[in-house]
């Protein structure tokens, strides 16, 4: 038995990488999510098109060859990342591309009356984009957002194949030093599943925390 | 006698092939309380709308106290208004919705600071002093922290209206403002609108079909069809006699319906 402590220790630490790939990944996915998602509705042709190329080739192409392009082809135009970096990059611009259209969605999901009001009141766009329409679009992502942190979560197994020894690195390096393929990878498995099942009550009683008082916006 | 606040000279608009407006003209005088009334797609609405420059004109030009609203001048020619000539223009001119149009994600008070330290730069004390005057003219003081959610809608729509002062606009436009609301509530608001009449000297044009309350407001009542107006005058003139055959017509079908004339 204190063979499968270690073990069990093993796989924790693989547990931490996943977590800080998801919590870091979320991050640039956001940040890419908003650029893009607000670019796609820019009133400047540039700025679309490059939100609209972005968006279309990341969810295009596959999450294994995105992260092969950050980890094995950019060290040849001089870009050596880290595993972790890789990792955070490939996953966050993936993750981000659908985001992205999530944002577009949600604000334009904002009825017409809102924008109507802001022109009334004589508020510039940007002024009612971030004092009107964003925040009552905010509630309207969230759900969604939930499902791609989610996606997210899952998808960061494959840093495994960079070497990065996350939580599906860790149960392979634990089945080939056991010899035992059940008990690594089902303690991967609830391990992945409570994951995102932290990650769903967080985005809920996040959305049950701003739709406080709120009418007109659903839920 | 006194230069109009607005001036309207041949303006059309057409939604698709449907002409709204065709080649408008109407004056109003600053001060003046001014009922436009007409069946439904008689472009009185669209005026409104084109006041507040939330729809534009596809011809004709319009005057706000002696400036253009859709163009400006640049090298001596008169030129489409660019957003920043918009944004002035707009400080003249304040618009209360039919489905009152509040932030649903801000309380009440907020709802009425909000413009007014965005685009007036006003420091919160300040305009949270002025907001809660207004919603005490609107007898809606005591509802300053609720959330719109938790209002009816007369009481929204008296927000909305302490929200459009809050900017001190010198025209206001009012669309239907009680049109959305129950008949008991309909009262409360008009009362506010009494009130403004008594104690503001805003321009006040207003869309309604409440026609007694239209002729006792009002100076003046513009009767619109099929974009053009069809009969203007005095509402006694109007509502006790008119003098054009669609006026009539229309006024029956309204007494008909119901309506208190």
């Amino acid at each position: 038995m204190t063979q499968w402590s270690g073990y069990l220790g093993l796989i924790l630490q693989g547990a931490l990488i996943t977590i800080e790939l998801t919590l870091m990944g979320s991050v640039l996915a956001l940040i890419t999510a908003f650029l893009a998602g607000l670019g796609r509705l820019s009133r400047f042709f540039v700025l679309r098109a490059l939100a609209t190329a972005y968006i279309e080739f990341f969810r295009g192409t596959s999450i294994f060859v995105q992260l092969f392009w950050a980890y094995f082809v950019l060290p040849f135009i001089g870009i050596s990342l880290t595993p972790l970096q890789a990792g955070v990059l490939a996953l966050g611009l993936n993750v981000g591309a659908y985001a992205a259209e999530v944002v577009r969605g949600a604000i334009q999901s904002i009825g017409r009356e809102q924008y109507e009001a802001c022109t009334a009141l004589n508020l510039g766009r940007w002024q009612a984009m971030r004092h009107v329409i964003l925040p009552q679009a905010l509630l309207v992502m969230l759900p969604t957002f939930g499902n791609n942190a989610i996606e997210l979560l899952k998808a960061t197994a494959v840093v495994s194949l960079i070497s990065l020894t996350d939580l599906t690195f860790q149960a392979q390096v634990v089945r080939s030093q056991t010899g035992n393929t059940l008990v690594p990878f089902a303690t991967i498995l609830i391990i992945y599943f409570v994951l995102a099942l932290i990650i769903s009550w967080g985005v809920r009683s996040l959305e049950r925390r701003m739709a406080r008082g709120l009418d007109g916006v659903r839920v | 006698m006194s230069a109009p606040i607005i001036k309207i000279d041949a303006i059309s608009k057409s939604f698709g092939t449907f002409k709204v407006l065709d080649g408008l003209s109407m004056q109003v005088m600053p001060r003046e309380k001014l009922a436009l009334i007409g069946p439904s797609g008689s472009g009185k609405t669209t005026i409104l709308r084109i006041l507040m420059t939330l729809e534009r004109i596809d011809s004709g030009h319009i005057q706000i106290d002696g400036e253009q609203l859709y163009h400006m001048e640049r090298n001596g020619q008169l030129v489409a208004a660019d957003e920043r000539h918009l944004a002035r223009m707009r400080q003249k001119i304040g618009m209360v919705f039919q489905l009152f149009n509040l932030f649903p994600h801000k309380s009440v008070i907020n709802n009425v600071t909000l413009a007014p330290m965005l685009t007036k730069g006003m420091p919160r004390a300040a305009a949270e002093k002025r907001a809660m005057e207004l919603l005490d003219m609107v007898g809606m003081a005591d509802k300053a922290k609720a959330m719109p959610a938790q209002l009816s809608g007369g009481q929204k729509q008296r927000v909305a209206i302490a929200r459009a002062l809050a900017l001190q606009p010198r025209i206001m436009l009012f669309d239907e403002v009680t049109s959305a609301l129950d008949p008991e509530l309909v009262e409360e608001v008009l009362n506010v609108l009494w009130r403004l009449c008594a104690e503001t000297d805003m321009t006040m044009l207003l869309v309604t079909h409440e026609m007694g309350f239209a002729h006792d407001f009002a100076d003046r009542v513009l009767f619109f069809d099929r974009g053009k107006i069809v009969e203007e005058g005095k509402p006694d003139e109007i509502f006790r006699n008119p003098k054009q055959e669609r006026t009539q017509g229309f006024l029956k079908k309204i007494i008909a319906a119901g309506h208190r004339v």
